[in-house]
Protein backbone atom coordinates (compact mmCIF):
# COMPACT_ATOMS: atom_id res chain seq x y z
CA UNK A 1 0.00 0.00 0.00
CA UNK A 2 1.69 3.48 -1.24
CA UNK A 3 0.42 5.62 2.00
CA UNK A 4 -0.83 4.36 5.26
CA UNK A 5 -4.25 4.47 6.52
CA UNK A 6 -4.88 5.79 9.47
CA UNK A 7 -7.32 5.39 12.02
CA UNK A 8 -8.81 8.66 13.19
CA UNK A 9 -11.75 7.86 15.37
CA UNK A 10 -13.10 5.24 17.64
CA UNK A 11 -16.12 4.30 19.43
CA UNK A 12 -16.72 1.18 21.31
CA UNK A 13 -20.16 -0.81 22.36
CA UNK A 14 -18.81 -3.61 24.92
CA UNK A 15 -19.61 -5.93 27.58
CA UNK A 16 -16.64 -3.73 29.65
CA UNK A 17 -17.82 -0.34 28.79
CA UNK A 18 -19.65 2.06 26.47
CA UNK A 19 -16.71 4.52 25.82
CA UNK A 20 -13.55 3.98 24.31
CA UNK A 21 -12.23 5.19 27.95
CA UNK A 22 -14.22 3.10 30.33
CA UNK A 23 -13.57 0.43 27.86
CA UNK A 24 -9.24 0.85 28.41
CA UNK A 25 -9.77 1.43 31.84
CA UNK A 26 -11.69 -1.64 32.52
CA UNK A 27 -9.10 -3.94 30.17
CA UNK A 28 -6.46 -2.20 32.79
CA UNK A 29 -8.03 -3.77 35.66
CA UNK A 30 -7.65 -7.32 34.23
CA UNK A 31 -11.12 -8.14 35.73
CA UNK A 32 -14.01 -10.48 33.70
CA UNK A 33 -16.79 -9.17 32.47
CA UNK A 34 -18.35 -12.32 31.65
CA UNK A 35 -21.56 -13.44 33.70
CA UNK A 36 -24.55 -15.62 33.47
CA UNK A 37 -26.85 -14.84 30.81
CA UNK A 38 -30.01 -13.39 32.91
CA UNK A 39 -32.12 -11.37 30.19
CA UNK A 40 -33.95 -14.68 29.05
CA UNK A 41 -34.67 -17.96 30.63
CA UNK A 42 -31.29 -19.71 29.33
CA UNK A 43 -31.36 -22.52 31.66
CA UNK A 44 -31.43 -25.01 29.78
CA UNK A 45 -28.58 -24.27 27.53
CA UNK A 46 -25.66 -25.98 27.72
CA UNK A 47 -23.54 -22.60 27.74
CA UNK A 48 -25.23 -19.99 29.09
CA UNK A 49 -22.86 -17.20 30.37
CA UNK A 50 -21.89 -14.05 27.78
CA UNK A 51 -20.34 -10.88 27.74
CA UNK A 52 -22.75 -8.90 27.87
CA UNK A 53 -24.05 -5.20 26.94
CA UNK A 54 -26.34 -3.70 29.74
CA UNK A 55 -26.76 -0.15 29.22
CA UNK A 56 -27.37 0.58 25.84
CA UNK A 57 -30.20 3.15 25.85
CA UNK A 58 -28.97 5.13 28.36
CA UNK A 59 -25.90 5.84 25.74
CA UNK A 60 -28.08 6.38 22.59
CA UNK A 61 -29.30 9.45 20.94
CA UNK A 62 -31.61 7.19 18.67
CA UNK A 63 -35.06 7.77 18.31
CA UNK A 64 -37.89 5.17 18.92
CA UNK A 65 -38.88 5.19 15.85
CA UNK A 66 -35.57 4.19 14.45
CA UNK A 67 -35.17 1.79 17.21
CA UNK A 68 -38.44 -0.05 16.94
CA UNK A 69 -37.50 -0.64 12.92
CA UNK A 70 -34.17 -2.06 13.80
CA UNK A 71 -32.58 -5.05 15.96
CA UNK A 72 -29.85 -4.48 18.53
CA UNK A 73 -27.17 -5.16 16.58
CA UNK A 74 -27.78 -1.93 14.32
CA UNK A 75 -28.39 -0.20 17.02
CA UNK A 76 -24.91 -0.99 18.64
CA UNK A 77 -23.12 -0.19 15.37
CA UNK A 78 -24.94 3.35 15.14
CA UNK A 79 -24.01 3.88 18.83
CA UNK A 80 -20.09 2.76 18.11
CA UNK A 81 -20.44 4.61 14.93
CA UNK A 82 -21.90 7.84 16.36
CA UNK A 83 -18.71 7.89 18.80
CA UNK A 84 -16.33 7.36 16.32
CA UNK A 85 -17.26 10.01 13.63
CA UNK A 86 -17.36 12.28 16.97
CA UNK A 87 -13.64 11.44 17.82
CA UNK A 88 -12.57 11.69 14.58
CA UNK A 89 -13.52 14.90 14.43
CA UNK A 90 -15.15 15.17 10.78
CA UNK A 91 -16.99 17.83 9.29
CA UNK A 92 -19.93 15.90 7.97
CA UNK A 93 -21.89 19.05 6.88
CA UNK A 94 -18.83 19.87 4.52
CA UNK A 95 -17.33 16.03 3.61
CA UNK A 96 -18.70 14.82 0.11
CA UNK A 97 -21.09 12.29 1.13
CA UNK A 98 -20.13 10.05 -2.24
CA UNK A 99 -16.66 9.35 -0.77
CA UNK A 100 -17.69 8.27 2.76
CA UNK A 101 -18.26 4.28 3.31
CA UNK A 102 -19.17 1.76 5.67
CA UNK A 103 -17.29 -1.49 6.12
CA UNK A 104 -18.60 -3.82 8.25
CA UNK A 105 -18.17 -7.43 9.86
CA UNK A 106 -21.16 -9.55 10.81
CA UNK A 107 -21.52 -13.19 11.35
CA UNK A 108 -25.11 -13.62 12.38
CA UNK A 109 -27.42 -11.10 11.92
CA UNK A 110 -29.87 -9.61 13.93
CA UNK A 111 -31.26 -12.27 15.50
CA UNK A 112 -33.77 -10.49 18.58
CA UNK A 113 -35.65 -9.63 15.75
CA UNK A 114 -35.86 -12.02 14.01
CA UNK A 115 -36.85 -14.84 15.74
CA UNK A 116 -39.50 -12.97 17.63
CA UNK A 117 -41.34 -11.76 14.18
CA UNK A 118 -41.09 -15.56 13.58
CA UNK A 119 -42.75 -16.48 16.46
CA UNK A 120 -45.25 -13.72 15.67
CA UNK A 121 -45.66 -15.19 11.86
CA UNK A 122 -46.88 -18.57 13.60
CA UNK A 123 -48.89 -17.07 16.22
CA UNK A 124 -50.64 -14.29 13.77
CA UNK A 125 -50.27 -15.31 10.58
CA UNK A 126 -48.84 -12.76 7.80
CA UNK A 127 -50.24 -9.91 9.34
CA UNK A 128 -48.41 -10.19 12.82
CA UNK A 129 -45.33 -9.86 11.46
CA UNK A 130 -43.55 -6.41 11.49
CA UNK A 131 -42.36 -4.94 7.85
CA UNK A 132 -39.02 -4.15 9.24
CA UNK A 133 -38.02 -7.78 9.73
CA UNK A 134 -36.98 -7.88 5.96
CA UNK A 135 -34.87 -4.77 6.60
CA UNK A 136 -33.73 -5.57 10.17
CA UNK A 137 -32.62 -9.18 10.24
CA UNK A 138 -30.21 -9.52 7.76
CA UNK A 139 -26.03 -9.29 8.46
CA UNK A 140 -25.75 -5.98 6.12
CA UNK A 141 -28.79 -3.82 7.80
CA UNK A 142 -26.63 -2.27 10.33
CA UNK A 143 -24.35 -1.46 7.15
CA UNK A 144 -27.57 -0.04 5.70
CA UNK A 145 -28.72 1.68 8.70
CA UNK A 146 -25.55 3.40 9.38
CA UNK A 147 -25.44 4.84 5.87
CA UNK A 148 -29.13 6.00 5.84
CA UNK A 149 -28.69 7.55 9.39
CA UNK A 150 -25.60 9.92 7.98
CA UNK A 151 -26.10 9.99 3.75
CA UNK A 152 -23.21 8.44 3.27
CA UNK A 153 -22.89 7.40 -0.12
CA UNK A 154 -19.46 5.85 -0.75
CA UNK A 155 -18.34 2.40 -1.74
CA UNK A 156 -19.53 -0.14 1.31
CA UNK A 157 -19.73 -3.89 2.47
CA UNK A 158 -20.58 -6.12 5.07
CA UNK A 159 -18.48 -9.02 5.28
CA UNK A 160 -19.31 -12.26 6.95
CA UNK A 161 -16.73 -14.54 7.82
CA UNK A 162 -17.46 -15.95 11.03
CA UNK A 163 -14.86 -14.60 13.93
CA UNK A 164 -12.63 -12.75 11.00
CA UNK A 165 -15.72 -10.93 9.97
CA UNK A 166 -14.18 -7.44 11.00
CA UNK A 167 -10.54 -8.24 10.21
CA UNK A 168 -11.37 -8.06 6.50
CA UNK A 169 -13.76 -5.10 6.80
CA UNK A 170 -11.23 -3.15 8.06
CA UNK A 171 -9.25 -4.47 5.63
CA UNK A 172 -11.34 -3.61 2.22
CA UNK A 173 -12.14 -0.83 3.81
CA UNK A 174 -8.63 0.22 4.30
CA UNK A 175 -7.77 -0.90 0.18
CA UNK A 176 -10.93 1.58 -0.77
CA UNK A 177 -9.28 4.53 0.44
CA UNK A 178 -6.07 3.61 -1.30
CA UNK A 179 -7.77 3.21 -4.05
CA UNK A 180 -9.11 6.23 -4.09
CA UNK A 181 -12.63 4.91 -3.74
CA UNK A 182 -13.48 6.79 -0.36
CA UNK A 183 -11.86 9.75 1.51
CA UNK A 184 -13.15 8.27 4.63
CA UNK A 185 -14.20 4.81 6.36
CA UNK A 186 -16.56 4.17 8.79
CA UNK A 187 -14.73 0.55 9.64
CA UNK A 188 -15.92 -2.21 12.50
CA UNK A 189 -18.35 -4.66 13.09
CA UNK A 190 -21.52 -5.28 15.52
CA UNK A 191 -22.71 -8.93 16.47
CA UNK A 192 -25.95 -9.63 18.84
CA UNK A 193 -25.62 -13.30 19.43
CA UNK A 194 -26.90 -13.08 23.35
CA UNK A 195 -30.60 -13.75 21.93
CA UNK A 196 -32.63 -17.37 22.82
CA UNK A 197 -32.12 -18.42 19.10
CA UNK A 198 -28.54 -17.14 18.44
CA UNK A 199 -26.98 -18.22 21.91
CA UNK A 200 -28.95 -21.58 20.85
CA UNK A 201 -27.06 -21.88 17.60
CA UNK A 202 -23.84 -21.04 19.07
CA UNK A 203 -23.73 -23.64 21.31
CA UNK A 204 -24.73 -26.24 18.66
CA UNK A 205 -22.07 -24.89 16.99
CA UNK A 206 -19.44 -25.73 20.07
CA UNK A 207 -16.58 -23.95 21.42
CA UNK A 208 -18.14 -22.79 24.10
CA UNK A 209 -17.15 -22.42 27.57
CA UNK A 210 -19.77 -24.66 29.99
CA UNK A 211 -18.60 -23.56 33.22
CA UNK A 212 -21.68 -21.78 34.12
CA UNK A 213 -21.14 -22.25 38.07
CA UNK A 214 -18.22 -19.27 37.53
CA UNK A 215 -18.63 -17.23 34.39
CA UNK A 216 -16.01 -14.58 35.67
CA UNK A 217 -13.61 -17.20 35.56
CA UNK A 218 -14.70 -19.36 32.18
CA UNK A 219 -12.93 -17.89 29.61
CA UNK A 220 -9.14 -19.30 30.31
CA UNK A 221 -7.54 -19.71 27.15
CA UNK A 222 -4.22 -21.64 26.87
CA UNK A 223 -4.71 -22.61 30.22
CA UNK A 224 -4.02 -26.77 30.38
CA UNK A 225 -8.47 -26.46 31.69
CA UNK A 226 -9.64 -23.96 29.24
CA UNK A 227 -13.12 -25.66 27.78
CA UNK A 228 -13.83 -23.17 24.98
CA UNK A 229 -14.72 -19.27 25.08
CA UNK A 230 -16.95 -16.94 26.29
CA UNK A 231 -19.25 -15.49 23.48
CA UNK A 232 -19.90 -11.58 23.73
CA UNK A 233 -22.02 -8.97 21.77
CA UNK A 234 -21.22 -5.67 21.35
CA UNK A 235 -19.62 -3.03 18.34
CA UNK A 236 -16.74 -1.33 17.84
CA UNK A 237 -16.41 1.23 15.03
CA UNK A 238 -13.09 3.44 13.73
CA UNK A 239 -12.73 5.79 11.10
CA UNK A 240 -9.99 5.22 8.42
CA UNK A 241 -8.45 7.82 5.96
CA UNK A 242 -5.12 8.44 4.35
CA UNK A 243 -2.19 9.38 6.59
CA UNK A 244 -1.97 12.73 4.44
CA UNK A 245 -5.87 13.73 4.23
CA UNK A 246 -5.58 13.34 8.37
CA UNK A 247 -2.51 15.58 8.74
CA UNK A 248 -3.99 18.02 6.50
CA UNK A 249 -6.93 18.57 9.32
CA UNK A 250 -5.20 18.03 12.08
CA UNK A 251 -6.83 14.90 13.08
CA UNK A 252 -5.71 12.70 15.90
CA UNK A 253 -3.78 9.85 14.51
CA UNK A 254 -4.07 6.66 17.09
CA UNK A 255 -2.03 4.42 14.74
CA UNK A 256 -2.10 2.69 11.09
CA UNK A 257 -3.32 0.01 9.57
CA UNK A 258 -0.05 -1.24 7.88
CA UNK A 259 -1.12 -4.59 6.16
CA UNK A 260 -3.05 -7.72 5.95
CA UNK A 261 -2.10 -11.42 5.84
CA UNK A 262 -5.27 -13.93 4.53
CA UNK A 263 -5.23 -18.18 3.88
CA UNK A 264 -7.83 -20.94 4.16
CA UNK A 265 -7.88 -23.94 5.39
CA UNK A 266 -9.22 -25.60 2.84
CA UNK A 267 -9.60 -28.68 5.12
CA UNK A 268 -13.04 -28.77 6.46
CA UNK A 269 -16.06 -26.84 6.94
CA UNK A 270 -15.94 -26.23 10.68
CA UNK A 271 -12.85 -27.55 11.84
CA UNK A 272 -9.00 -26.35 11.34
CA UNK A 273 -6.37 -27.93 9.19
CA UNK A 274 -4.76 -29.52 11.92
CA UNK A 275 -1.07 -28.66 11.47
CA UNK A 276 -0.39 -24.87 11.41
CA UNK A 277 0.73 -24.22 8.28
CA UNK A 278 -2.42 -22.17 6.78
CA UNK A 279 -2.25 -19.61 10.12
CA UNK A 280 1.82 -19.61 8.87
CA UNK A 281 1.11 -18.22 5.92
CA UNK A 282 -1.15 -15.46 6.92
CA UNK A 283 1.19 -14.48 9.57
CA UNK A 284 3.92 -14.24 7.01
CA UNK A 285 1.57 -12.78 4.57
CA UNK A 286 1.01 -9.75 6.59
CA UNK A 287 4.51 -9.03 7.70
CA UNK A 288 5.55 -8.86 3.93
CA UNK A 289 2.92 -6.73 3.38
CA UNK A 290 3.48 -4.77 5.99
CA UNK A 291 7.72 -4.98 4.72
CA UNK A 292 8.11 -5.51 8.46
CA UNK A 293 11.23 -7.56 9.85
CA UNK A 294 10.23 -10.13 12.28
CA UNK A 295 12.67 -8.40 14.44
CA UNK A 296 10.40 -5.51 15.12
CA UNK A 297 7.02 -6.85 16.07
CA UNK A 298 6.39 -5.75 19.46
CA UNK A 299 2.58 -7.29 20.33
CA UNK A 300 0.70 -9.51 19.26
CA UNK A 301 -2.69 -9.80 20.12
CA UNK A 302 -3.98 -13.54 20.10
CA UNK A 303 -7.47 -15.24 18.74
CA UNK A 304 -7.57 -17.26 21.75
CA UNK A 305 -10.20 -19.70 20.54
CA UNK A 306 -9.54 -21.50 24.12
CA UNK A 307 -10.09 -25.03 22.71
CA UNK A 308 -7.24 -27.42 22.30
CA UNK A 309 -6.24 -27.57 18.63
CA UNK A 310 -7.24 -23.74 18.80
CA UNK A 311 -4.60 -22.58 20.96
CA UNK A 312 -1.92 -25.14 20.32
CA UNK A 313 -2.28 -24.06 16.47
CA UNK A 314 -2.00 -20.62 17.35
CA UNK A 315 1.16 -21.20 19.68
CA UNK A 316 2.88 -23.56 16.96
CA UNK A 317 2.17 -21.09 14.25
CA UNK A 318 3.81 -17.95 16.46
CA UNK A 319 6.81 -20.31 17.06
CA UNK A 320 7.39 -21.01 13.30
CA UNK A 321 7.26 -17.92 12.26
CA UNK A 322 9.26 -16.18 15.04
CA UNK A 323 11.37 -18.98 16.02
CA UNK A 324 13.69 -17.33 18.72
CA UNK A 325 12.85 -13.64 18.41
CA UNK A 326 9.58 -14.63 20.03
CA UNK A 327 11.25 -14.20 23.32
CA UNK A 328 11.33 -10.34 22.23
CA UNK A 329 6.70 -10.52 21.42
CA UNK A 330 4.54 -10.05 24.20
CA UNK A 331 1.26 -11.54 23.07
CA UNK A 332 -2.11 -11.49 24.95
CA UNK A 333 -5.55 -12.19 24.77
CA UNK A 334 -8.00 -9.19 26.36
CA UNK A 335 -10.88 -11.12 24.70
CA UNK A 336 -10.38 -13.47 27.74
CA UNK A 337 -11.99 -10.42 29.72
CA UNK A 338 -15.32 -9.89 27.72
CA UNK A 339 -15.73 -12.68 25.49
CA UNK A 340 -15.39 -13.08 22.14
CA UNK A 341 -17.51 -10.90 19.91
CA UNK A 342 -17.19 -12.93 16.82
CA UNK A 343 -17.87 -10.88 13.66
CA UNK A 344 -16.84 -7.28 15.84
CA UNK A 345 -14.23 -9.21 17.75
CA UNK A 346 -11.14 -7.95 15.57
CA UNK A 347 -12.58 -4.03 16.02
CA UNK A 348 -12.50 -4.78 19.47
CA UNK A 349 -9.05 -6.08 19.56
CA UNK A 350 -8.10 -3.39 17.13
CA UNK A 351 -8.87 -0.48 19.53
CA UNK A 352 -7.72 -2.26 22.54
CA UNK A 353 -4.40 -2.58 20.81
CA UNK A 354 -4.46 1.09 19.97
CA UNK A 355 -5.05 1.78 23.73
CA UNK A 356 -1.79 -0.67 24.42
CA UNK A 357 0.26 1.47 22.06
CA UNK A 358 -0.64 4.73 23.49
CA UNK A 359 -0.31 3.80 27.04
CA UNK A 360 2.51 1.26 26.82
CA UNK A 361 0.66 -1.65 28.31
CA UNK A 362 0.06 -5.51 27.17
CA UNK A 363 -3.08 -6.09 28.69
CA UNK A 364 -3.74 -9.80 29.93
CA UNK A 365 -5.01 -12.75 29.47
CA UNK A 366 -6.82 -13.53 31.96
CA UNK A 367 -7.89 -16.66 34.39
CA UNK A 368 -4.48 -18.39 33.22
CA UNK A 369 -3.64 -20.55 36.13
CA UNK A 370 -2.04 -24.03 34.97
CA UNK A 371 0.68 -24.40 31.78
CA UNK A 372 -0.38 -26.61 29.04
CA UNK A 373 2.64 -28.22 27.92
CA UNK A 374 1.48 -27.79 24.09
CA UNK A 375 1.01 -23.97 24.20
CA UNK A 376 3.95 -22.75 25.94
CA UNK A 377 4.47 -19.18 25.38
CA UNK A 378 4.34 -15.93 27.66
CA UNK A 379 0.66 -15.01 27.19
CA UNK A 380 0.79 -11.70 29.47
CA UNK A 381 -1.50 -14.33 31.99
CA UNK A 382 -3.84 -11.90 34.10
CA UNK A 383 -1.86 -9.01 35.10
CA UNK A 384 -0.87 -5.91 32.75
CA UNK A 385 2.59 -4.88 31.87
CA UNK A 386 4.50 -2.58 30.76
CA UNK A 387 5.99 -2.26 27.41
CA UNK A 388 6.51 0.16 24.50
CA UNK A 389 4.56 -1.11 21.28
CA UNK A 390 5.29 -0.06 18.14
CA UNK A 391 4.58 -2.65 15.77
CA UNK A 392 1.23 -5.24 16.03
CA UNK A 393 -0.22 -8.04 14.39
CA UNK A 394 -3.63 -9.03 15.54
CA UNK A 395 -4.76 -12.27 14.31
CA UNK A 396 -8.17 -13.38 13.60
CA UNK A 397 -9.18 -17.27 12.78
CA UNK A 398 -13.27 -17.75 11.32
CA UNK A 399 -14.35 -21.17 11.68
CA UNK A 400 -13.43 -23.54 9.25
CA UNK A 401 -10.02 -22.16 8.83
CA UNK A 402 -10.10 -18.08 7.75
CA UNK A 403 -6.56 -16.93 8.51
CA UNK A 404 -6.51 -12.95 8.70
CA UNK A 405 -4.43 -11.03 9.91
CA UNK A 406 -3.56 -7.37 10.49
CA UNK A 407 -0.62 -5.40 10.81
CA UNK A 408 -0.91 -2.01 13.26
CA UNK A 409 1.66 0.19 13.85
CA UNK A 410 1.55 3.21 16.41
CA UNK A 411 3.67 6.06 14.43
CA UNK B 1 -63.66 10.31 19.77
CA UNK B 2 -64.02 11.41 16.25
CA UNK B 3 -62.86 8.93 13.58
CA UNK B 4 -60.15 11.73 12.44
CA UNK B 5 -58.61 11.98 15.92
CA UNK B 6 -58.50 8.28 16.61
CA UNK B 7 -56.77 8.05 13.08
CA UNK B 8 -53.78 10.48 13.77
CA UNK B 9 -53.67 9.04 17.48
CA UNK B 10 -53.14 5.87 15.78
CA UNK B 11 -50.81 7.17 13.26
CA UNK B 12 -49.09 8.68 15.68
CA UNK B 13 -48.80 5.63 18.08
CA UNK B 14 -47.89 3.01 15.33
CA UNK B 15 -45.17 4.88 13.80
CA UNK B 16 -43.93 6.53 16.77
CA UNK B 17 -43.87 10.52 15.98
CA UNK B 18 -45.42 13.08 18.34
CA UNK B 19 -49.01 14.43 18.54
CA UNK B 20 -48.77 17.43 16.81
CA UNK B 21 -46.12 16.41 13.76
CA UNK B 22 -49.28 14.93 12.35
CA UNK B 23 -51.72 17.06 10.26
CA UNK B 24 -55.00 16.37 8.95
CA UNK B 25 -54.86 18.13 5.44
CA UNK B 26 -51.17 17.35 4.99
CA UNK B 27 -49.35 14.10 3.19
CA UNK B 28 -47.94 11.74 5.56
CA UNK B 29 -44.26 11.89 3.70
CA UNK B 30 -44.33 15.54 3.57
CA UNK B 31 -45.09 16.23 7.52
CA UNK B 32 -43.33 13.27 8.94
CA UNK B 33 -41.53 11.71 6.47
CA UNK B 34 -43.15 8.63 6.75
CA UNK B 35 -41.64 5.63 4.17
CA UNK B 36 -43.10 2.99 2.50
CA UNK B 37 -42.74 0.07 5.21
CA UNK B 38 -43.91 2.26 7.60
CA UNK B 39 -47.12 2.36 5.39
CA UNK B 40 -47.62 -1.10 5.53
CA UNK B 41 -47.61 -1.20 9.16
CA UNK B 42 -50.12 1.52 9.46
CA UNK B 43 -52.24 -0.42 7.08
CA UNK B 44 -52.27 -3.22 9.11
CA UNK B 45 -52.65 -0.97 12.28
CA UNK B 46 -55.83 0.49 10.63
CA UNK B 47 -57.37 -2.74 9.88
CA UNK B 48 -57.10 -4.08 13.13
CA UNK B 49 -58.27 -0.95 14.84
CA UNK B 50 -61.17 -0.54 12.28
CA UNK B 51 -62.14 -3.57 11.03
CA UNK B 52 -62.36 -2.28 7.81
CA UNK B 53 -60.49 -4.31 4.53
CA UNK B 54 -57.80 -2.33 3.74
CA UNK B 55 -55.36 -2.98 0.89
CA UNK B 56 -51.89 -2.27 1.05
CA UNK B 57 -52.52 0.42 -2.02
CA UNK B 58 -55.39 2.30 -0.45
CA UNK B 59 -53.22 4.12 1.64
CA UNK B 60 -49.23 5.52 0.22
CA UNK B 61 -47.01 7.91 1.56
CA UNK B 62 -49.07 10.52 -0.10
CA UNK B 63 -51.89 10.19 1.82
CA UNK B 64 -53.94 12.65 4.10
CA UNK B 65 -54.92 11.67 7.58
CA UNK B 66 -58.72 13.33 6.10
CA UNK B 67 -58.02 11.04 2.98
CA UNK B 68 -57.37 8.13 5.33
CA UNK B 69 -60.65 8.83 7.25
CA UNK B 70 -62.91 8.51 3.80
CA UNK B 71 -61.57 5.48 2.55
CA UNK B 72 -62.30 3.83 6.17
CA UNK B 73 -65.62 5.12 5.92
CA UNK B 74 -66.15 3.84 2.25
CA UNK B 75 -64.73 0.74 2.98
CA UNK B 76 -67.09 0.57 6.40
Amino acid sequence: MAERIAITGMGVVSPCGLKKETFWANLKRGESFVDEVTRFDASTYPSRIAGQVHELDHYSHLSSRLIKKIDVFSHMALVATEQALKDSGIDLENTDKNKVGVFMGNALGGWLFAETELRDLYLEGREGISPYMASAWFPAASQGQVTIYYGFKGYSKTIVADKASSALALWYASRTIADGKNEYVVAGGMEAPITPYALLCINSRGGLSKNNLNPSRAYKPYDLYRDGFAVGEGSGMVVLEKESHAQRRNAPIYGFIKGVGFSSDGYHYSQYRPDSSSLEYAIEDCLAQARWNKRNVHYICLDAEASEMGDYLETQAIKNVFGKQIETISMSAPKSMFGNLLGAQTALDLIATIFSMKHSTVLPTINYEMTDPNCDLDYTPNKAKERKIKKALIIARGRGGINVVLAIEKE
Amino acid sequence: MALKEEVINLICTTLEVKEGEVKEDEKLYDSIGVDSTEVVELVVALKKQFQVPLETNDVTKFSTPLEIVETIEKKK
